[in-house]
């Protein structure tokens, strides 16, 4: 005997009981004269046959490997849950700007609208939707709360958890330890998504222009996929990319707009500065001067801080610098670092005076009381919604809101310049509605 | 403009002067810089036995175990984290286009071996069935090999990856001689090719039926060590 449930909504492989799961699909068929995979919907290069003459999909490999010769069941999402009559346990405010964007979004759900919340970093986009997703709840809804980052599904399941405490809920994720489970509420990163099929009545997708999501036609779908036909979704990001802005400019996305941080503090500005090849110093063991000052500066007041860097390969040399120098008390980290949650816990628990990363870093982690130092602000690696979001590391907390942000570039760009643009222009429409300098 | 077949990205295959002096067509790497990183190759002093890389040129501790056991092993790269998620991708999650990344060192180790007849070590036929491809062949070109030994068919398949050490050297007898191709290895230098030496105890199993076949000389390669 299986559990069906485990198929509701689903497009999965079946080892046992598949009499019970009906006909089934070939997970890899033949269109025309080439071969595309039925549960990610790519098309498979010429090269990708087995020995055994199998045809396999090398996109959605991570997910387990599929062939021509596998087949996958579904079953009808049957939205089989008892949701409880008030499932918001959580107790927190907010604040009257965050009520008027939350009775927005709940409205818009209500509606049946796709939409979109562009609300600036640290303005508490979570718990605005709280009240929608309450709403939803009580609907019967299968609600599925995906993002591209695996760090930010990490960091949202706990708080979920607690803000629906009797909702059924489940957190998928490539290396997950724990079973899957039939449940409403699913935190989930966006590969997950190919696993579903026309499950979710109401998709939120956090961090919507994050990396890899933004680039890849694959998890689009997959999200596109995952959503009933009479499903909707909703977008979260605080740095929406072009098209998403055109879709706002041409009004065909609903759109809610919240340009003020939740403690009402204006966003930190992005300073520039020059540092002339800096990266050819760098092989000579040389780190810009003003740099190095600032850093010291830091230091001497005990003021704790980030370091971006564009690249992997950049961090070995430049922590050897910064030792030269005598700026210690921190450490590097980056993407594939074993340690790499152990060291930002230890950043925030002032066990360290600063941390040099890359990108990885860039959104999704608050530090109370944090400087943001950007070195080659200009490479290709950071585009403007990545220099939008560390920015907006700074300043976060209501306690400390004044947070120095310095890019160190080599040449003026324009990703750097409309990432400035955008700061300052969310701060106007802040302004507006009560911002204040910090 | 190359794509990665390991990461995916697109890279400038690097071309040095010599290449191009050399007038013959351009190398077409695999693999980028970065994953190319990724394997270590032994080099410089190994153990005789095994090819583990080590300090010295005496056998090493682990062979010593084996006592008369003896074996030639050449091994081309460090069994590290990089080649164990190579491995985790290519063999376990079956990603057969992987294959293509250990071509060209694998071609250029064979070119360098003297042997007579290249044998493959077989999968057994639940993993033809399940991954679709023998992993140790998939790594040759168009080199000719012979199919000399086969998987006995009551051979329970737990694979060793699963095992312990202790588990590993008190497997039994797993092959046998295809009846048909044990003429070829008479009086012939046999290469035995597996994809990693661990304890070496298939190595040796499949050894003692290439001795009992009547082959002259053994000797075996081994992709990581």
């Amino acid at each position: 005997m299986i559990d069906l449930s485990e198929y509701f909504g689903r497009r999965l492989p079946a080892i046992t009981g598949t009499s019970q799961l009906g006909a089934g699909i070939l997970a890899v068929q033949q269109v025309d004269s080439r071969y595309q995979c039925q549960r990610c919907q790519q098309w498979l290069a010429d090269t990708d046959q087995l020995p055994n003459g199998a045809w396999y999909c090398r996109q959605c490999l991570q997910l387990g490997r599929v062939t021509s010769q596998t087949k996958l069941y579904t079953i009808p999402e049957p939205n089989r849950f008892s949701p409880p009559e008030s499932p918001l346990t959580w107790t927190g405010e907010l604040s009257p700007d965050q009520q008027q964007a939350a009775e927005s979004i709940r409205q818009h759900v209500q509606r049946g609208q796709n939409q979109l919340l562009w609300a600036v970093t640290g303005a508490g986009k979570t718990e605005i939707v709280y009240p929608a997703l309450a709403w939803a709840v009580t609907q019967g809804w299968r609600i599925a709360w995906a993002s591209p980052r695996v760090d930010v599904c990490l960091e949202l399941a706990p708080r979920i958890r607690a803000a629906f405490a009797a909702v059924s809920q489940c957190l998928l994720y490539g290396e997950q330890p724990a079973p899957y489970q039939y449940s409403q509420l699913t935190v989930c990163t966006t590969h997950q998504l190919l696993r579903f099929e026309q499950a979710f009545d109401w998709i939120i997708v956090d961090e919507v222009d994050a990396f890899p999501l933004a680039t890849s036609p694959l998890l689009q779908l997959a999200i596109t996929r995952a959503e009933k036909p009479t499903g909707q979704h909703l977008y979260l990001t605080a740095t929406p990319g072009e098209k998403l802005q055109r879709q706002i400019r041409q009004r065909t996305l609903v759109t809610t707009y919240l340009p003020l941080r939740y403690h009402g503090y204006l966003l930190p500005q992005l300073r520039v500065r020059l540092a002339w090849r800096w990266r050819e110093h760098l092989r000579k063991g040389r780190l810009p001067r003003p740099l190095i000052r600032q850093l010291l500066a830091y230091l001497e007041k005990g003021q704790r801080f980030l370091l971006f860097v564009p690249h992997v390969r950049d961090l070995p040399e430049i922590m050897a610098e910064l030792a030269h120098q005598d700026i210690r008390g921190g450490v590097s980290v980056h993407a594939a670092d074993p340690e790499r949650t152990g060291k930002v816990q230890a950043l925030r628990d002032q066990k360290l005076s600063f941390l040099v990363t890359t990108t990885i870093l860039e959104r999704g982690v608050t530090f109370p009381n944090i400087a943001v130092v950007i070195l080659g602000g200009d490479d290709a690696v950071f585009s403007t919604a990545a220099l939008v979001q560390i920015a907006g590391r700074a300043g976060r907390s209501a306690d400390f809101p004044d947070g120095e942000v310095t890019c160190y570039i080599q040449t003026q760009t324009r990703v750097v310049r409309r990432a400035q643009t955008m700061i300052t222009r969310l701060n106007r429409q802040g302004k507006q509605r009560g911002g204040r300098r910090p | 403009m190359m794509r990665c077949v390991w990461c995916t990205r697109t890279f400038e295959p690097p071309v040095t002067l010599q290449d191009l002096l050399r007038w013959r067509p351009l190398p077409m790497p695999a693999l980028c810089p970065s994953c190319q990183e990724r394997f270590i190759p032994i080099t410089g002093a190994h153990c005789p036995a095994c090819g583990r890389q080590q300090a010295t040129t005496i056998r090493c501790h682990d062979c010593e175990r084996w006592g008369a056991e003896i074996l030639t092993n050449h091994a081309l790269f460090q069994y590290d984290a990089g080649m164990k998620a190579y491995m985790q991708q290519y063999k376990f999650q079956g990603d057969y286009a992987l294959r293509k990344a250990l071509q060209a060192p694998l071609y250029q180790a064979l070119a360098q071996q003297r042997y007579d007849v290249l044998v493959p070590i077989p999968v057994d036929q639940h993993t033809w069935l399940t991954r679709g491809f023998n992993q140790v062949t998939g790594w040759l070109r168009d080199q000719p090999f012979q199919q000399v030994l086969r998987v006995k068919a009551d051979h329970k398949s737990q694979p060793q990856s699963a095992k312990t050490r202790a588990e590993r050297l008190v497997t039994p007898q797993p092959f046998m001689l295809d009846t048909a191709a044990a003429k070829i290895i008479v009086n012939q230098r046999v290469l035995l090719l597996d994809d990693v030496y661990t304890t070496g105890r298939t190595l040796r199993h499949a050894a003692s039926q290439i001795y009992l076949g009547g082959a002259k000389a053994f000797t075996s390669l081994t992709l990581a060590r």
